[in-house]
Parts: C-alpha cells; sequence; structure tokens
C-alpha cells in the first residue's frame, strides 16, 4: 500500500458498527443474541470485546463476516461499515472480497477448524488462489513462506502434512497464517487460545502482536480471559446479554471501570499480586433469559448496585470521557450512590 | 504402507482357509450326499463313485486333500454336471456376474453420493423429502418386484417405440447389462444415500467449513474441496462388502434376466448337494469378498491421510 493512499484511509475510520442487531428463530422462539451494538476499530490497533459465555460476541463478528446461517439467523437492524463501505449482506468492496481478503478470521478450536483430509500447505494456499487468482505452484510456495512468517520450524516440509500431525499450537500458528495470506486489513480473532495451554498461549499472543506490527493490520480479539484482554488489547468492549456496557481504553476500563459489571468480572479473576490478597467473588445468578430479554438494564437482577429505575428502564450510554462510556444508571447526576464506590467495595470485603 | 498391504493380504489368507474349513464340514454333517438322487444307482456303480469322488476315505483324508487340491487352486469335478470342472464353471460365468455387479456398484455409487449429497444441501426441503421417500422405497421393495416392475416398462417403452429400445432380458451387449445392474444396485444406492447423507450433514456444520466460508472460499469449491472427501469416507468404507455382496446377491436378478451368471450355478449346487461346487463356488466367493474389503481399505488410505500411518 503506497503512502499516500494509506493517509487517505487514515482519515476514515476502519471498521464502524453501528446498531447491529442479530436474531436467531429456534423451536422455542426468537432469540435476540445481539441487541444493538456499537463499535469502531481503527487501523492497526486492538480492540478485545470480553463477555461471558453466550453474551453475543461471536455472534457479532460472525454475522459481519456473513457466517451466521440464515435462516434461523437474521440480521434485524445496524451497519457494519469498512472505511465507510456497507459490508453487511455483501461479499465484495470495490472487487475486494470481504471475506478472507478484507477480513482474516480465526477460531477457538485450531483441532477442529482445518480440514483433516488436505495439506497445511493447500488451505494456507487456498485464499490465495482464490482472492489473488496464484497458480497452484505460486501459492503453495507464497504458504511455505507465511508458515516461516508464523514460526513453525522446517517450513517446506510442514506445507506437505495434514493437521493430525500437528500439535495445537503450531495449528493455530497454521490458521494465523492462512487467515493472514492475503494481507486483511482487519483479523478477527475469535477466543484463539482458550484451547490452548497457557505457554502456547503466550507464544500464539506474540506471534499476533508481531503480526500486527508488521503488517498494521488492525485486531478484533474476542475473549472471556481478561489477562489476554490486558496484555494485547488497545479498547475494550465488555458485552452482556448482547449490548455492549462497557466500552474505553484498555486502561479506562481496568483502572477506572465504570460498569458493576466489569467490576464483578475483575472481582472474579485471581491474582497474582502479593499486596491484594482477595478472595475470588464470583457474580451471583445468571443472564437473562435471551427469549424475552429485560426491558431494563440486562444486568439488573445480578447488579448489588440495581436501583429501582434498573429494572423498568434502560440506561443510555453515559460517557465519562471521549472514548469512554458504561451503559449504567449509576452516572446520572441524579443516582444515590457514586459510581466511585464500586472499587472500594471488593477490597473491603 | 506395502507392508500393511501384505499384512492384510496374509490375514485375508488365514480368513479364507476358515471359510474352506467351515464350509467343508458344514457340508458333510448336512444329512444326504450327491449321489442320492431321484436316478437309480446300483450298488456297484454307486462303490465305483464313491472311490471316484474320494467319498469312501475317512473324512480327515478328504479334507487333507481338499485343502491340497485348494492350495493348487483346484475346485474339483462337479458331482452332479458331467465331467465339469468347478474350476470351468467359474471362468465361465464368473466374469458375466462381475461384470454386471461392477456395473452395479458403479451406480449404486455414483447415486448413492450424488443424491445423497443432494438431500444434506437441501435438508428439509421438497428435494431432500423426494429423494428420502425413494431410498425407502429402494430399501423396502424386494428386488425381484424391481426387476418384474422394470421388465413391464420395457416391454411398454418397446412397443411404444415400435423397436427393441433396451432389451427385456438375455446377455451380450452393454445394452443388456444397463437395467438389471440398475435394478442391482438399486438397495445399495438407497443404502448408500442415506449414509452419504448422515454423513454430509455432519460436515456442512463442521468447524473447517465455517473455516473455509470465513477464507471466502466460493460454495462449489467448498463442496468440492472441503465437503465430499469428509463426507465420502463411510460410503468407501462400506463399499468393499457391498461390492462382494452385489456380485454374489445377483442371483435373483440374474433368474428375472435371463443371465448366464454365476449365482445360479450356487443355488443349484445346493439344491442337489453338489460339495466341489458349492465348496468351490463359497471359496471363490468368500476369497473375493476379503479381496474387495482389503482393496478398499488400502483405497481409504489414499483418501484419508489419518490411515496412512497404522
Amino acid at each position: 500500500m503506497s503512502r499516500a493512499s494509506l493517509a487517505n484511509e487514515a482519515a476514515l475510520v476502519l471498521l464502524e458498527v453501528e446498531n447491529l442487531a442479530v436474531e436467531f428463530d429456534t423451536y422455542g422462539g426468537i432469540v435476540k443474541a445481539v441487541r444493538g451494538v456499537n463499535f469502531t476499530v481503527d487501523h492497526g490497533k486492538t480492540l478485545a470485546i470480553v463477555g461471558e459465555s453466550g453474551c453475543g460476541k461471536s455472534v457479532t463478528v460472525q454475522s459481519m463476516m456473513g457466517l451466521i446461517p440464515m435462516p434461523p439467523g437474521h440480521i434485524t437492524s445496524g451497519s457494519a461499515r469498512l472505511r465507510g463501505t456497507e459490508v453487511l449482506g455483501r461479499n465484495s468492496i470495490d472487487g475486494k472480497e470481504i471475506r478472507g481478503a478484507e477480513i482474516g478470521m480465526i477460531f477457538q478450536d485450531p483441532m477442529t477448524s482445518l480440514n483433516p483430509t488436505m495439506m497445511i500447505g493447500d488451505q494456507i494456499a487456498e485464499p490465495l488462489q482464490v482472492h489473488k487468482g496464484y497458480g497452484y505452484r505460486q501459492a503453495f510456495d507464497e504458504a511455505v513462506r507465511l508458515l516461516e512468517m508464523s514460526k513453525i520450524p522446517e517450513a517446506s516440509k510442514r506445507a506437505r502434512q495434514y493437521p493430525f500431525e500437528f500439535s495445537g499450537g503450531m495449528l493455530q500458528r497454521a490458521m494465523i497464517a492462512m487467515a493472514i495470506s492475503c494481507k486483511p486489513s482487519i483479523l478477527i480473532a475469535d477466543e484463539p487460545t482458550t484451547a490452548l495451554d497457557v505457554t502456547i498461549q503466550a507464544q500464539i499472543l506474540d506471534l499476533m502482536q508481531d503480526l500486527q506490527h508488521e503488517t498494521g493490520m488492525a485486531i478484533i480479539l474476542i475473549t472471556h480471559d481478561l489477562g489476554v484482554v490486558a496484555r494485547m488489547a488497545d479498547d475494550v468492549a465488555v458485552m452482556y446479554a448482547g449490548k455492549i456496557v462497557e466500552h474505553g481504553s484498555v486502561d479506562d476500563v481496568f483502572y477506572r471501570s465504570a460498569h458493576p459489571y466489569t467490576v464483578g468480572l475483575k472481582e472474579a479473576m485471581p491474582t497474582n499480586d502479593p499486596t491484594r490478597q482477595h478472595e475470588l467473588h464470583p457474580i451471583e445468578g445468571s443472564p437473562p433469559d435471551l427469549f424475552a430479554p429485560p426491558p431494563g438494564c440486562g444486568y439488573c437482577a445480578r447488579c448489588p448496585f440495581a436501583m429501582q429505575i434498573c429494572d423498568t428502564r434502560e440506561s443510555p450510554d453515559f460517557f465519562l470521557k471521549e472514548q469512554h462510556f458504561s451503559r449504567c444508571w449509576l452516572h446520572h447526576e441524579d443516582s444515590p450512590s457514586k459510581p466511585d464506590d464500586l472499587y472500594f467495595k471488593g477490597r473491603e470485603a | 504402507m506395502w507392508l500393511y498391504v501384505i499384512k492384510r493380504l496374509l490375514q485375508g489368507i488365514i480368513t479364507v482357509w476358515f471359510i474352506a474349513t467351515a464350509t467343508f464340514f458344514a457340508m458333510h454333517n448336512v444329512p444326504g450326499d450327491p449321489l442320492l438322487n431321484d436316478r437309480a444307482v446300483t450298488e456297484a456303480i454307486r462303490a465305483n463313485l464313491e472311490a471316484r469322488y474320494g467319498l469312501d476315505q475317512p473324512i480327515g483324508t478328504q479334507y487333507l486333500l481338499y485343502l491340497r487340491n485348494l492350495s493348487r487352486g483346484d475346485f474339483g469335478i462337479s458331482f452332479t454336471q458331467e465331467n465339469r470342472e468347478v474350476n470351468d464353471i467359474i471362468r465361465e460365468h464368473f466374469p458375466v456376474s462381475a461384470i454386471l455387479g461392477i456395473l452395479a456398484v458403479v451406480f449404486a455409487a455414483a447415486g448413492g453420493v450424488l443424491f445423497g449429497a443432494l438431500t444434506a444441501i437441501y435438508r428439509n426441503r421438497l428435494p431432500d423429502y423426494i429423494i428420502m421417500f425413494l431410498v425407502i422405497l429402494g430399501i423396502s421393495v424386494p428386488s425381484f418386484v424391481v426387476a418384474a416392475l422394470s421388465q413391464l416398462m420395457l416391454v411398454t417403452l418397446n412397443s411404444a417405440v415400435g423397436t427393441t429400445v433396451l432389451p427385456v432380458a438375455g446377455w451380450g451387449t452393454i445394452l443388456h447389462m444397463l437395467v438389471p445392474a440398475m435394478v442391482l444396485g438399486l438397495g445399495t444406492m438407497a443404502y448408500l444415500t442415506r449414509l452419504m447423507r448422515s454423513s454430509m450433514l455432519e460436515v456442512i456444520s463442521s468447524d473447517f467449513v465455517r473455516t473455509a466460508k470465513s477464507k471466502g472460499v466460493p460454495p462449489a469449491r467448498i463442496f468440492a474441496k472441503h465437503q465430499l472427501r469428509n463426507a465420502i469416507l463411510p460410503v468407501i468404507t462400506v463399499l468393499g462388502p457391498a461390492i462382494a455382496a452385489i456380485t454374489t446377491g445377483g442371483f435373483v436378478v440374474e433368474l428375472v434376466f435371463a443371465i448366464p451368471g454365476l449365482g445360479r450355478f450356487f443355488v443349484q449346487a445346493v439344491q442337489q448337494l453338489d460339495y466341489t461346487v458349492i465348496m468351490g463356488t463359497t471359496v471363490f466367493y468368500g476369497a473375493f469378498l476379503v479381496f474387495m474389503v482389503i482393496v478398499v481399505d488400502v483405497l481409504y488410505g489414499f483418501i484419508d491421510p489419518r490411515v496412512r500411518l497404522e
């Protein structure tokens, strides 16, 4: 990419998701999996989306990639714009395909996410053949180079092997090589390290960061591991029951948490800091039924700070500063308890 | 890989020996003997015949003799058909059964894979319902009914056109083979369709197909490169036994279409207690089945790399 076009594009936000809502028709009724999500991703930055299982993290990104099976799923509202162009419901922008070329994606379980009857090299070469029109030989050579870039030793030999001959960590490296093969502007990593042990996890995260520095791509990292977030992210979006409840820079979200759910997550996380001897406090209860989401705040039933208004009316986004908002009534000027109370509750208990 | 093939072949030889032994002793424990048919046989002739065929020997000696001949590929002489060696019967009639069987298997495998994949892709929509209805029909209607019905249709077709488009019965040209092969393969095709459907459904919702989609691979290429090859594995597994079952099970179809295959001799021999023909055809069919299973297992290794190392 030339310097001039880079400067042009830098003026536009790389990815802007606005009011995205996704539903699924099931036998039990309509599941409102994602209920109006807004976020932006900038060039070369990492956005982490955190939240517990079933909160809509994966559905959000998969709907952008067109990976949601329709039916039963459908996108009921919202838009996702890549450099200002809508991506929802289309396959390509200016002749460049979104899936694989503009946005690459890696998944949670590398063991099952690769085709067991196809050579690793062929699988990495495939997007190059599809999107760039490379010949087989050329694409395979490029695949070997990508494997080397992903720090797989003896890449040319490894490229001729099959997934069952690789370890889990190596498979995830191969997945990453595959996802970045067409130099996408965004890499979506859907819980990339959940199935791996801790040392391999660190290596994979390092690799992703190295590649981000080399290629300047943005990363959307989906995880429920706050340790991974702290290490990787520039910005954090905390999701709960299909909505983003808090969004801000990683420092704001971690050190100036402004939503009771974020505080709850931190209280439930173990620490190895000897000066902070605290017990782990699980968040009691379970997330609301998304067949019939509550009219007020989704977290209300589990929230130690819940007020009457939380049950009936949904809070707007309260901006604490330009890039840091919390969707919680505590920040309203008439609120009886102040958000600062959030911090000291855990440590005193 | 070659070690694996040799190992499998040795195992196969042992299996064939078991089949031969079991058939031998089973045959000799069936009441009656091949010389006891409706023709009057005097004591002298009977003694002569018993000496000729070795039936006067103790059973242990007969068994050893049988094994020695078998190891030289000699199945002996038929008891009921004058001066006909079992080897000749097999040599003359097995190719007919084999050609019919192979055609039927090709038809069954191609149809099963195609229709199975179609039903999975059109799951719970009209093509799925229609094909699955026909599959139930294909599995449950016996082959002699299908054979008779197809003959009736051929007769109607030929008389409507005014000339013989496809012959109703007999053997000789490729035209004679088409309809019997389809009838013979129909049951297997229905079974393979079901198998292919369920394995295809599993593959369609698998993680690696989602990965392929996220790479932006077009649907036709996903089907050919990712779905088909993985979904076809269970079909290949049952193909070996299916080939043997079709080739040996063609008796009814051979009879209805007046095809000079081996099946007829096999059944006749059992009715007439023709020891050598029964044992010859059984051992031959058994060896054929074992060989086919080995061929398919080796073939499997080429499609699924995970099997090769074992």
